[in-house]
């Protein structure tokens, strides 16, 4: 520990804190531009220049660790002059076009200059000047190289947390730019960190580009809608529009990060796509109704016990979901409740609950990413879970630790991975048993790469386990979790720290399960007395015509349930279809009666992360159109009286031990992680499974289908978000370099993939260093929905690729 | 696209240090000496052999002056006109210069012989005022001398 003395106040810190640290823990505020708390230091802009006595010249104090009795003046007249100077620096050549500038207002080169720099400027020559007109860097950026003061956190942020390094300062002294390769259009990944983090107006978003001021807007802090890795997000709406999201640097487990979708896709909110106004089906056709019409018929038509069911959406609040799961089981009186229609059975959902030890609690990423050895298997995290990403590239940047990164696919995070573990997507159980295998047999010497990486394993003493989405759509998924769990238990023996979280896609999957989502147990994990049937089961007994009435909320079961012949056919069996959504899906357009909800800008509420971490979300709009709130909704349908998603807490921490402690109101940006409720272990004995077919012959279709959100996009939703779109507008089909080239197919040509049930023509992507013979498709298209290419009961589509 | 001969020589080089990266300035020299100057699939060509980000790559190119970003003339003449060289009016040859070939600093003769360019400091203040013309240093530079020098030029 090390006394320091800053402007005469002492004060105690941790041996090699940095002086700028300790003088903000100390109070004092010292302005910087450089420096970034997870970028790599700088010390160039020289704004925080501080004295320290006994020293000739002053120094940079986000560069300059404390020594003990150290005396640090930052608010003395050199150094206040010092700082002037640097700014007077600054604008001698930046053009003070403020009144024309989207930062204006939010500035912190105005607000330092505002309130320590010159009033004067000695300056008579030339300002440099690179262009007349802003240049449009990306589909989402608009550069102006005028402004730029160079402290380069844009370049630092892209390459070191990002890992894109798509940025770069490109010239020398004052006539560098910090722009693209050749200062071309970027292809990136469109986040728009390098927007955030600019303190000046050089890198602007050209969405909210000359639409508001920062102080006409009504802002909020909520929870980003896509995946689970729940970042903060800011929305800004002026006159009721939301015109922005934004990251605030001190805010959330993001921090100032967000991906392109969290930053860019805010525009389905007020998409003209919207449905606005309840429908009932008349004559065979969805026409528009009142409110009182589509309630009336539905608390009148709409069934009771086995023969109803419901399917919802993840990307709800705990409250609604709380509220749907009431309603399915106080009022339709049945079990037969499923969440996500994209997994594989409710087997693998409650084994993942199991392993991931849900009931324990939640666990902070920030806690798991400090093991020694890191192991992510079955997610494409660098497109389905950016943030977390970041977090691990930023973590694994520490050579002492091992990351282990298993995926069919090559993902940006490979650049920062000590070992890659390629595998078909039906073998994914192989890799985990190997590793197993491995450790059960005591071996020590490694033969492949599984076994390099249960070496790893053995030599670790702290272990975190990232187990993705992808693992809950296979139908061997249980297998795989069930060695997981054997695995957990062989490293806890020998005296290991594991730790094992969920990596999920949307961003209330873990509170779904948690609020009784599910066919096997009611809210916090309780078993219910009659097991339920889970979506795939559903639609099985609805194609029987043993389904007479479902209750869709918020999910697409036709463009989603792998299969979609069947799962068309199922619904369309249904007597009465009930789905309540924001826009017209496949599934809404087959429904009796159709009621608008609301997105999450338009409802409070809370979501629970994959970490177990509860955040608030906030109203900031009125619901659009005639729409309505979806706890109102669903209230009203059950008769509950409630009041407001408050009240639902209150009853959510009655039947959900693990957020008993959780006060509603208190929940400020960092949330708070569930508790843990005691039991853990297989609460369940799985029953019976999916039946294995007998071996099916597949080598007509060489190619094992593999899907998942892309990075710009996530389900459906993001389609509705024009900026996204603009981004990718188009499905591709991705595959190795190998297979390319055994096919003698090339980059972005089109080509015809076909399996058994559907055949489309899709643009190829190749990619160097992906498994031989799978195929990435995304979920995220209309065009092509993934799911036709799928038959049910085979677990994974297969394809072959050929020449158009 | 660069020959195979200076891909072997820049394989050469990367040898050379414990990283790929660190052989970005050799790899660059390697193929300005074989192509003149450095274009935009050059330095894309260059950074997969060094398996660096291309614009990492070109952040070096940009920052120093003696990698060419645009054609040169078959003779590159740089004269240093730093504080040594300047003040022995190294500007005035600078300037004979441009009356001699008729173009600006920066300028490339019709005839793509010559390149005037001005430059940061060579290392050669003891025989100021100097410039180096391809790989060759001049020194002591008069008016005189300079017009020796360009007609042995051809």
């Amino acid at each position: 520990m090390a006394t320091v003395k800053i402007n005469g106040k002492e004060i105690t810190v941790e041996d090699g804190t940095l002086i700028l640290d300790a003088a903000r823990q100390a109070g004092f505020e010292i302005p910087t531009f450089c420096y970034q708390a997870r970028l790599s230091r700088l010390g160039s802009c020289r704004m925080c220049l501080v004295e320290i006595g006994g020293q000739r010249k002053l120094q940079p104090s986000c560069v300059t660790p404390v020594l003990h009795g150290m005396e640090v003046f930052t608010e003395n007249e050199t150094v206040k002059s010092a700082r002037s100077s640097m700014l007077e620096f600054m604008l001698a050549n930046h053009p003070l076009d403020c009144p024309t500038c989207d930062k204006g207002g939010e500035c912190e080169l105005q607000d330092f200059v505002f309130k320590s720099g010159p009033r004067h400027s000695p300056f008579d020559e030339w300002k440099r000047r690179f262009h007349e007109k802003d240049e449009i860097l990306s589909p989402i950026i608009v550069k102006n190289h005028n402004r730029c003061i160079h402290c380069e956190r844009c370049v630092r942020i892209c390459d070191e947390v990002v890992g894109v390094s798509a940025l770069g300062g490109i010239g020398r002294g004052a006539k560098t730019q910090e722009t693209s390769f050749w200062n071309t259009t970027l292809d990136c990944d469109h986040c728009g960190n390098c927007i955030e983090v600019c303190p000046v107006g050089s890198f602007m978003s050209l969405a909210y580009r000359y639409k508001s001021r920062p102080w006409d807007l009504k802002e909020a802090d909520t929870v980003c809608p896509y995946c689970a890795t729940g970042c903060q997000i800011t929305i800004g709406a002026r006159n009721g529009e939301v015109v922005r999201v934004r990251s605030k640097s001190a805010t959330g487990i993001n921090k100032e990060t967000l991906c392109s979708r969290g930053r860019f896709g805010y525009h389905f909110m007020q998409s003209e796509k919207r449905l606005t106004k309840p429908m009932i089906k008349k004559g065979g056709r969805l026409v528009e109704c009142s409110w009182e019409e589509a309630l009336s018929a539905i608390k009148q038509r709409f069934g009771m016990g086995r023969k109803t069911a419901g399917i919802a959406s993840t990307r709800l609040t705990n409250e609604e979901l709380f509220v749907f799961q009431k309603l399915v089981r106080d009022v339709f009186k049945t079990n037969n409740i499923d969440l996500d229609s994209r997994f594989a059975n409710k087997w693998v959902t409650s084994a993942m609950v199991d392993v991931c030890g849900f009931r324990e609690g939640g666990v902070s990423i920030f806690d798991a990413l400090k093991a020694d050895t890191i192991f992510i298997i079955g997610s494409a995290i660098s497109d389905e879970n950016p943030i977390t990403d970041y977090l691990i590239r930023t973590t694994a940047s520490d050579k002492r630790k091992t990351l282990i990164l298993a995926h069919p696919r090559r993902l940006k995070l490979n650049s920062s991975a000590t070992i890659s573990l390629k595998y078909k997507p039906a073998n994914l159980g192989d890799v985990v048993k190997g590793i197993v295998d491995f450790i059960e047999k005591g071996k020590d010497k490694a033969e492949g790469d599984i076994d390099a990486a249960a070496l790893r394993f053995k030599n670790a003493s702290t272990i975190t386990i990232f187990l993705g989405a992808d693992i809950l759509r296979l139908d061997n998924g249980t297998d795989v979790l069930e060695n997981i769990a054997v695995l957990k238990t062989l490293l806890k023996k020998t005296g290991k720290n594991i730790n094992c979280l969920p990596l999920f896609d949307r961003c209330n999957q873990r509170g779904a399960i948690s609020m009784g989502i599910h066919p096997l147990f009611l809210p916090g994990f309780k078993k219910s007395e009659e097991e339920g049937m889970d979506c795939g089961e559903i639609l099985n007994a609805a194609k029987n015509g043993e389904i007479e009435s479902l209750y869709v909320l918020g999910e697409d079961i036709v463009s989603m349930y792998p299969d979609a012949r069947f799962a068309k056919d199922a619904v369309s069996k249904v007597k009465f279809l009930v789905v309540q959504d924001t826009f017209l899906t496949e599934t809404a357009k087959m429904a009796d009666v159709v009621l608008p909800g609301v997105t999450y800008a338009e409802k409070d509420g809370t979501f629970t992360n994959q970490e177990g971490r509860v955040q608030r979300v906030r109203k900031i709009i009125s619901c659009v159109g005639g729409s309505k709130d979806d706890l109102s909704i669903l209230d009203n349908i059950g008769g509950f009286g409630y009041k407001s998603a408050k009240d639902v807490f209150d009853d959510i921490k009655e039947e959900a031990p693990s957020y008993k402690d959780i006060l509603f109101d208190a929940l400020n940006n960092t949330g708070v992680l569930v508790n843990g409720q005691g039991t853990g272990g297989m609460s369940q004995e799985p029953g019976v499974r999916s039946q294995r077919q007998e071996a099916i012959d597949y080598s007509e279709y060489p190619f094992q289908v593999i899907t998942g959100n892309h990075l710009f996009h996530s389900g459906r939703l993001s389609q509705k978000a024009h900026v996204l779109v603009k981004l990718l507008a188009e499905p591709f089909v991705e595959i190795s370099d190998e297979d390319a080239k055994e096919l003698g197919l090339s980059d972005k040509e089109v080509v015809i993939v076909k399996s058994k049930e559907y055949e489309a023509a899709l643009k190829l992507r190749v990619v160097k260093g992906s498994q031989k013979g799978v195929a990435f498709i995304p979920e995220n298209f209309d065009s092509v929905s993934v799911n036709r290419f799928y038959t049910r009961g085979e677990g994974m589509a297969r394809v072959k690729i050929n020449k158009l | 696209m660069l020959s195979t001969q200076a891909i072997e020589n820049i394989k050469k080089a990367i040898a050379k240090y414990p990283t790929k990266k660190s052989a970005s300035m050799d790899a660059l020299m390697i193929a300005q000496k074989e192509c003149g100057h450095l274009t935009e699939d050059i330095l894309l060509e260059i950074a997969h052999l060094l398996d660096m980000p291309p614009v990492q790559l070109n952040q070096v190119a940009a920052f120093y002056t003696m990698y060419n970003k645009r054609p040169v003339g078959k003779y590159h003449i740089q004269v240093c006109t730093n504080i040594s060289c300047s003040l022995l009016d190294s500007e005035h040859i600078v300037q004979f210069f441009s009356k001699r070939l008729g173009i600006k600093k920066g300028e490339t003769t019709s005839d793509k012989k010559f390149t005037l360019s001005e430059v940061e400091c060579l290392g050669s203040c003891g025989t100021a005022p100097m410039m180096q013309i391809n790989d060759d240093y001049y020194e002591n530079l008069t008016e005189a001398k300079v017009e020796e020098i360009l007609k042995t030029l051809k």
